[in-house]
This record gives structure tokens, C-alpha cells and sequence, in this order.
């Protein structure tokens, strides 16, 4: 864990000539090592497709699956040419923004999870969004009445949450919200297809309070800890001593301070989403890239299965090259060139 | 307010664990009396309204194409959207739709089918013999043929001709007795349209096609022109895909469905305990382990035999379907007029398989059951074979496989496994899983007396004849047979209490096979 506990130096700004720009650089650097980690992680997924039992023509025909019709449905998808010519023939596809078609049902991949990747990037975005503000909210909330009844309380809660699974979460919030003792919101989500999720904000609910519930718990402790630091830190102390008021201490000296190493952490809640949405897609039937893509590979739909892991891989890099200029912008000490 | 935030968060802890014991316990009431299942036929009929269903089994692999139909939810659309020449009635048996009249000669070499008149496609084209050759054509490519094509391979596709405008003359390369059976089965012979679009589908059925997400939703209006005055009483059919039970069952009880499918007997009492009703049908489908009798340990028809006899088959129905569904015999299509219903029903008997197995040599036989999640309670079935089959001391183990797997290269190949197959009539049946010639013969069976008397039977027009050959067939399957048939499965469905014109069939295809034109909501 980092800890800040020195007040920024003051350094005079080096000439323009000579600046670097780090954010910049950084933007640069990263975008092309992505796009290599992209290229890998396509072959890396299509080598594992390969490995997978079974393949779509089985997975469509499944028990008519006769000798004679499983050769011909693999002959009609192009499954028999050599894995290379296979894969080679996606790439040039996918540089020519054509990502194929369904290997399960013929339609183009794009059609088929554009609406999902809508779907998924608002639930990951708004469970984000608020599981944050709850939890760097709490945090400075436990941190400033440390040792409290307060803080005892949210810390064994939170403690008590991380133990818990998406899957029960899910659960008790669909026993007690929408099937068995009350009836305010759906116990499912389903949106006509077509439709964008926030026209349908009452399907949102349990599945945003789900991944709320599951990612809050992360960013609390972090936020606390990083608070804590900052407040025993010496320029805090001076602060007070020089009689700023207890809410201007906390927000503008010490909050500015402890967020660096918490951003980090909302980075990884963000990228837990990602992955974290599969169980909850499934539990409550939200058509997203999670339910998807468990539903490509079941089908062993290469195409869909690519396409898939691709965006959610991108969702990764740009999370993190986000995280990373984020925490460069708020800490300027690590903006200079070290020394 | 006088109250603080921390006795506020007490009370409403102990609040909700309060609730939540209660519900709990009242689920555990519910448990032990399973209420009667009714059909929801009382009632007058109303017309209007929406049908919500929610569905598992489906994918991104459905299909509309009725050619193409393989899984039970295909047949959610499939049902809709067009009809069969021939059908089925609740209790399975054949009843004309679309054929108004099939007759053959005395060799049952050729058939002469006529079709009603003044019926009409979601397009407004008139229903022809044209689109029945079309049909027929189709299923029957040799380049690309469709599932029925292995059951209706008799049929000369090449020669049908039309002899009117709704008469159709069927010449059959083999007597082909049992083609009105034939023709029955869900899926066999739905007709399209001459240049049928599989992108925009029309059909003859009670509702036409509004949208298709394959694995997500589906939507069905009510089609004005239908022929069957008075139907449908729906407006509209919303299907919404459910990637499994507890999002459905939720839905449900949260009364976002009016009907669900394929159910687990385990839920039952739960659904029925909040105020939703529960579809009980006694399914003629089944689920078979099958024993490859030409190669290896089932070479040997005393072992065949003494793994017939090791199954306790109410306790397995019990165990996998929670004592619902119907016990077998080894023997499959129970809904046909030529079931054999007079052999003795097989019950366990670990001494008679202990004398069999030491009379073949075979004591502390060891096999491998390859099994997959291919039908509801598969692997469940498997286990509990290996089970029973260890009081006889033999010892099997259970190879549990994706579904791909099981359905890849190995498949129809494999030494000991599973299968599912959905309710079919016998002769029909024979031809597609027990001659050399068929298509999926899993147990490799090849009995030349039971061979001659299929072709016999498939040419006796007189049913009474072929259900006196087809009876002597069954008596050889039962003493010889690789199949090993313990149960017919059951199918559970769930519906809201207003929905109305739900009956249980045998057919063994969900919500009286999705027959939604003679649903109502109330």
C-alpha cells in the first residue's frame, strides 16, 4: 500500500522546452502495448477454443448429429480447414471491422452482442459509479471517527459482505425485494431487445444493488485505510493546529491525498465488474456480454466467443490505462521525471 | 428523531432476519403436501391479452425453421408458427390438421395424401400440394437433409406428384404402413411455403411472426386469417429465453411469466406455495442407457441383461423426478397402440444379476457409463445406476462429459452411455434407433429375426396385424435388447392461475406442446 505523508514539495516549473508530458506519454505507450495484448489474447482464445471438446456443428445438431450431417454442417462452417487458415481469415476479417458471423445461428456477431455491450457497460458503469461514491463516502466517514461504534460496525459489515458471494447477494435481495415477501421490483430483467436499459430503470435495480453490495466493501476498506494514513500524516496535524475547520481538513488536505491509492482500487472494482457481471447476467437473466458469452461457449460459437473476450479485454486495457493517468493527474509528485 | 442511526440499523437486522425465518419455515411447510395438479380448463374462454412465457433450453442455436427443429424450445416457435399434416392430441395420438384425408394402397407402397382447402400462409398465399411436394423436398435433400429425414426415408421425394391442387400422390421406395405415424411426430411434417425465407417465416399456424432474438426473446401475434374459427384467443405471445430454473422460477412467482417450461420436481412446492399452479404430464419421451451389443462387455446378453435387472426403477424415478413420471420396461414408444403392455413389468433382482454375472464369468464386472447433461436428470439417472448396480458388485464408473463432447465424433459410438428421445410411436421409433439401417442405432443392434419382422410390420396395412408382429418384436428387444429403458420422464410446467386452456399431454413436449392457440388468460 502506498501511504502519503510528506506535503508536496514545491519544485518551479522546468522550461517548456524540455517538459515532459507523462500523461501523454503514457497514453502512447500503453494504446500500442494493448493493441499487442489484444492480438495475443485472440490467439490465446482461439488456441483454446481449439482445445475445447466438441465443436458448433455438435453443439447445433446435438443428438441428430449423425456421421453424415455433423461432416456436412462442419464442411457449411468452414470447421475442417486447418486451425491457421481458420484463424487467419477471422484476423483479416476483424482489420477490415467485419467480426464474422454466428457459428450457431449465421447472423453477424455485430448485430448480435451490439445491444449486449450496451447492456453490460451500463450495469458495469452505474454499479460502478455508485458503489464508489457509497464507498470512498463511507470510508472517509469510518476514517474520521476512527474507533467509533460507527466505524467498528461498517468495518465488521464490510468484512462480513466480502465473505459473501454475487450469487447469494442475489439471492436474499430477490427473495425479499421481488418474489417472496415484497413485490417492488422485477426478479428478472427482461427488456425487448432493441431497447436501451435505462428506458426500464426498475429491471436495473437488483442487479446494480447486487454488484453495489458486493464491490462497496473493497473500496470502503481501502478508502479507510488510505484515510487514516492521511490524517495521522504531519501536514494534517499542522492544519489543524492552524485551526482550519474539521470538514476542510478532511476534504481538501487529506481526502486529496488518500485517493490516489484508492483509485487504484476503484480501478480494480471497475475491471472486477467486467468479469463479476457474468453471475449476475445469468441470476437475473440481463442480456448482457456475460450471459452471452457463457452461451457462446457452451455453443463453442468461435466467432461470438472472440468477439466477446476482445471487448471485455479492451474494457481491461482501457480501465487500466485510465486508472493509471487518473492517478497520475491527482498526485502531480509523480508527474515529475524521477530524479 | 429520537432514534439513532445504530438502533436503526438493529431493528431493521432483526427485522429482516425475523422475515426471513418465517419464509423459510413456511417453504418447509409447503414441502411435505404437494397440492393436486389441476389442467385450467374451467373456465369460458376469453379472448385478448398477452401470454408472457418464460423458457429455458434455449440458445443462440434456436432456430425457426421448422425442418430444423432439435430441441424442446425450438418447438415453442416451431408449434406457432406452423402446422403438421398430421398432429397429435393430447394423449398422443395421430389427429389430421392440415391432411384431411391419408390414404394407401395394399402395399402401403403408395400414398395418396389431400389437404384441407381455404386455408392460408401469414403471407395470404393459399395452402396447395405444391407447398406440401415443397416440403417434403426439402426434408428430404440428399445434400442437406433434416432431422426427420432419417424417419421418413421411404418416402420417393422425387416422384410425389400433384394430382389436384390439394391432392398429393406419395410413392414410398419401401411399404411404409406407418406413415400417418410418421408424420405425427413434432416437427415431421410442419409445411411451408414453396421458396419458404427462413429470414422472414410464414407458416400456417394460429400466430404469425413479429420479432426472433435467437436466446433472448421472441414475439408471436395472432394471425386474423387463421382457418380454426374462433382461435386463437391470444393477441400476442412474448417467449423470453432464461438461461436456467432460478431466474425463471423468480420471474414466476414475481409474476413477470404467466408460464414456464421444464421444470425440476424439487421446485414444485415452492411454486405451489406461492399461489402458482404446477402442469403435470406423464411424457411418452425417454431417456435410455444404451448398451453397444456388437463389441465389447454387452456382447454378452447375459450381462445385458443382468444391468437390466440391477435397476430399482421406482426408486430412480424417485430420486430423479421426485417419484413423478411413469416406470419402463425396457421398451420404448408407450404411448402406441402397439405397445407391448402385457410382458411383465422388470423389477430388481440383485440374485438373478449375481447368477447371470457368475454364469458369463463377469463377477465384479467394471464398466464406464458416459453420461452428460444432455436432458433433464442425466447425470442424476447415472449416479444412481452406479449405485444400484454395486449391490450386484459391479462397479461403474461414471464419466460425466460436456455436451459437445458427448454429441462430437464419439457419439452413436459410445461402449455404455445415455440418450433422450422424445415420444415416438413404434414403428417409427424402430426405424430410427434399432435396425442396421438406421440412423442412430446406439446399441448397434442387428437381430435378423427382428429385422424381417420390421419389414412385415411396415407393410401390414391392417392394425391389428402389425400390432401382433410389432408385439413379437418388443418380446425379443425385452430378452435381448441394448437399451436399458428405466423410466419415461415426467414433464413439469408452471402457470399463473389465469391462464386458462392448459391441459397435460403425453406428447412429453412442454405446455401441452406449446399448443398456445387454445390458451386464454383471465
Amino acid at each position: 500500500m502506498t501511504t502519503v505523508t510528506e506535503a508536496p514539495e514545491r519544485v518551479g516549473p522546468p522550461s517548456k522546452a524540455a517538459r515532459p508530458h507523462p500523461i501523454r506519454n503514457l497514453l502512447i505507450k500503453r494504446s500500442l502495448i494493448g493493441i499487442l495484448t489484444l492480438v495475443l489474447v485472440s490467439i490465446l482464445v482461439f488456441a483454446a477454443t481449439q482445445t475445447l471438446p466438441g465443436n458448433a456443428a455438435s453443439a447445433v445438431l446435438l443428438n441428430t448429429a449423425t456421421p453424415q450431417r455433423l461432416h456436412a454442417l462442419e464442411v457449411q462452417l468452414g470447421l475442417t480447414r486447418p486451425a491457421v487458415d481458420q484463424y487467419w481469415t477471422w484476423l483479416t476479417g476483424v482489420l477490415h471491422g467485419n467480426f464474422g458471423t454466428s457459428l450457431a445461428n449465421g447472423q453477424p456477431v455485430g448485430t448480435l452482442i451490439g445491444g449486449r455491450i450496451l447492456n453490460s457497460l451500463v450495469l458495469v458503469i452505474v454499479a460502478g459509479a455508485i458503489g464508489t461514491l457509497i464507498g470512498v463516502g463511507l470510508g472517509v466517514l469510518a476514517a474520521a471517527r476512527r474507533d467509533s461504534v460507527l466505524d467498528h460496525v461498517l468495518s465488521v459489515t464490510a468484512l462480513a459482505v466480502t465473505a459473501l458471494p454475487e450469487f447469494v447477494v442475489a439471492v436474499v435481495l430477490v427473495i425479499f425485494f421481488a418474489a417472496v415477501v415484497i413485490h417492488w421490483f422485477p426478479a428478472v430483467s427482461v427488456f425487448v431487445p432493441g431497447t436501451a436499459p435505462w428506458s426500464n430503470p426498475k429491471e436495473l435495480v437488483l442487479p446494480v444493488a447486487t454488484l453495489v453490495i458486493v464491490v462497496v466493501p473493497y473500496v470502503f476498506r481501502m478508502m479507510r485505510a488510505s484515510m487514516i494514513d492521511a490524517l495521522e500524516s504531519d501536514y494534517v496535524q499542522m492544519a489543524r493546529l492552524k485551526g482550519v475547520p474539521k470538514w476542510r481538513v478532511l476534504l481538501f488536505h487529506a481526502l486529496p491525498n488518500a485517493i490516489a491509492p484508492t483509485i487504484q482500487v476503484i480501478g480494480l472494482t471497475f475491471l472486477y465488474l467486467a468479469g463479476g457481471v457474468v453471475v449476475v447476467e445469468y441470476l437475473f437473466n440481463y442480456p448482457g456480454l456475460g450471459q452471452a458469452l457463457v452461451s457462446a461457449v457452451s455453443d463453442r460459437d468461435i466467432p461470438q466467443i472472440q468477439a466477446i473476450v476482445l471487448v471485455l479485454a479492451a474494457f481491461y486495457i482501457a480501465v487500466n490505462i485510465l486508472t493509471d493517468v487518473i492517478s497520475l493527474a491527482v498526485s502531480p509528485r509523480r508527474r515529475l521525471p524521477r530524479s | 428523531m429520537t432514534f439513532s442511526r445504530r438502533e436503526f440499523l438493529k431493528a431493521g437486522l432483526a427485522g429482516s432476519l425475523a422475515v426471513g425465518t418465517g419464509g423459510l419455515l413456511s417453504a418447509c411447510g409447503t414441502g411435505n403436501t404437494i397440492k393436486a395438479f389441476t389442467s385450467s380448463t374451467t373456465g369460458k374462454p376469453r379472448y385478448g391479452g398477452t401470454l408472457r412465457a418464460g423458457l429455458t433450453g434455449g440458445s443462440t442455436a434456436d432456430t425457426l425453421n421448422p425442418l430444423n427443429a432439435i430441441t424442446n424450445v425450438d418447438f415453442s416457435r416451431i408449434d406457432n408458427l406452423y402446422e403438421p399434416l398430421v398432429g397429435l392430441t393430447p394423449a398422443a395420438q395421430p389427429v389430421n390438421v392440415l391432411a384431411e384425408e391419408l390414404t394407401s394402397n395394399a402395399k402401403a407402397t403408395e400414398w395418396t395424401i389431400r389437404i384441407k382447402q381455404g386455408i392460408t400462409f401469414h403471407n395470404g398465399k393459399t395452402l396447395s400440394a405444391d407447398d406440401v411436394i415443397y416440403t417434403f423436398r426439402q426434408i428430404l435433400n440428399p445434400k442437406a437433409p433434416a432431422p426427420a429425414a432419417a424417419g421418413l426415408a421411404s418416402i420417393d421425394a422425387k416422384g410425389m406428384t400433384k394430382l389436384d391442387a390439394y391432392t398429393v400422390r406419395v410413392p414410398c421406395s419401401t411399404p411404409f404402413a406407418t406413415l400417418g405415424q410418421a408424420l405425427a411426430i413434432p416437427g415431421y411434417s410442419d409445411i411451408i411455403p414453396v421458396g419458404y425465407n427462413p429470414a422472414a417465416p410464414v407458416g400456417t399456424g394460429p400466430f404469425r411472426l413479429k420479432s426472433f432474438s435467437p436466446g433472448t426473446q421472441s414475439t408471436f401475434v395472432r394471425y386474423g386469417g387463421y382457418w380454426q374459427t374462433g382461435l386463437p384467443y391470444l393477441d400476442e405471445i412474448v417467449i423470453t429465453d432464461y438461461a436456467d430454473q432460478t431466474s425463471q422460477v423468480n420471474a414466476l412467482l414475481a409474476g413477470q411469466v404467466d408460464v414456464v417450461n421444464l421444470l425440476s420436481a424439487d421446485v414444485i412446492s415452492e411454486v405451489q406455495g406461492e399461489g402458482k399452479n404446477i402442469l403435470l404430464s406423464a411424457g411418452g419421451g425417454w431417456n435410455p442407457f444404451t448398451m453397444r451389443i456388437d463389441t465389447g462387455t454387452f456382447k454378452d446378453v447375459r450381462l445385458r441383461q443382468a444391468m437390466r435387472l440391477v435397476v430399482d426403477r421406482p426408486q430412480m424415478l424417485d430420486l430423479v423426478f421426485g417419484g413423478f413420471g411413469t416406470v419402463g420396461n425396457d421398451l420404448f414408444g408407450i404411448w402406441a397402440p402397439e405397445y407391448d403392455h402385457s410382458l411383465p413389468q422388470r423389477h430388481q433382482d440383485i440374485d438373478q444379476a449375481k447368477s447371470l454375472l457368475k454364469a458369463a464369468g463377469a463377477e465384479g464386472l467394471h464398466v464406464t457409463l458416459v453420461t452428460a447433461d444432455i436432458a433433464a436428470g442425466t447425470v442424476l439417472a447415472a449416479q444412481v445406476f452406479a449405485q444400484q448396480a454395486s449391490a450386484a458388485g459391479i462397479h461403474v464408473s461414471v464419466d460425466d462429459v460436456t455436451v459437445n463432447d458427448f454429441y462430437g465424433t464419439n457419439y452413436l459410438k459410445w461402449q455404455f452411455a445415455q440418450d433422450y428421445w422424445f415420444y415416438n410411436f413404434y414403428l417409427p421409433q424402430v426405424s430410427l434407433a434399432t435396425l442396421p439401417s438406421a440412423s442412430f442405432n446406439e446399441t448397434h443392434w442387428d437381430n435378423s429375426r427382428y429385422n424381417s419382422l420390421y419389414a412385415q410390420a411396415i407393410a401390414a396395412v391392417d392394425a391389428s396385424l402389425r400390432t401382433e408382429i410389432a408385439h413379437e418384436m418388443q418380446q425379443i428387444e425385452y430378452n435381448e435388447g441394448g437399451y436399458i429403458i428405466p423410466f419415461f420422464p415426467p414433464v413439469i410446467d408452471g402457470y399463473s392461475p389465469n391462464v386458462g386452456g392448459l391441459v397435460p399431454s403425453k406428447i412429453g413436449l412442454s405446455l401441452n406442446a406449446y399448443d398456445f392457440k387454445n390458451v386464454w388468460l383471465s
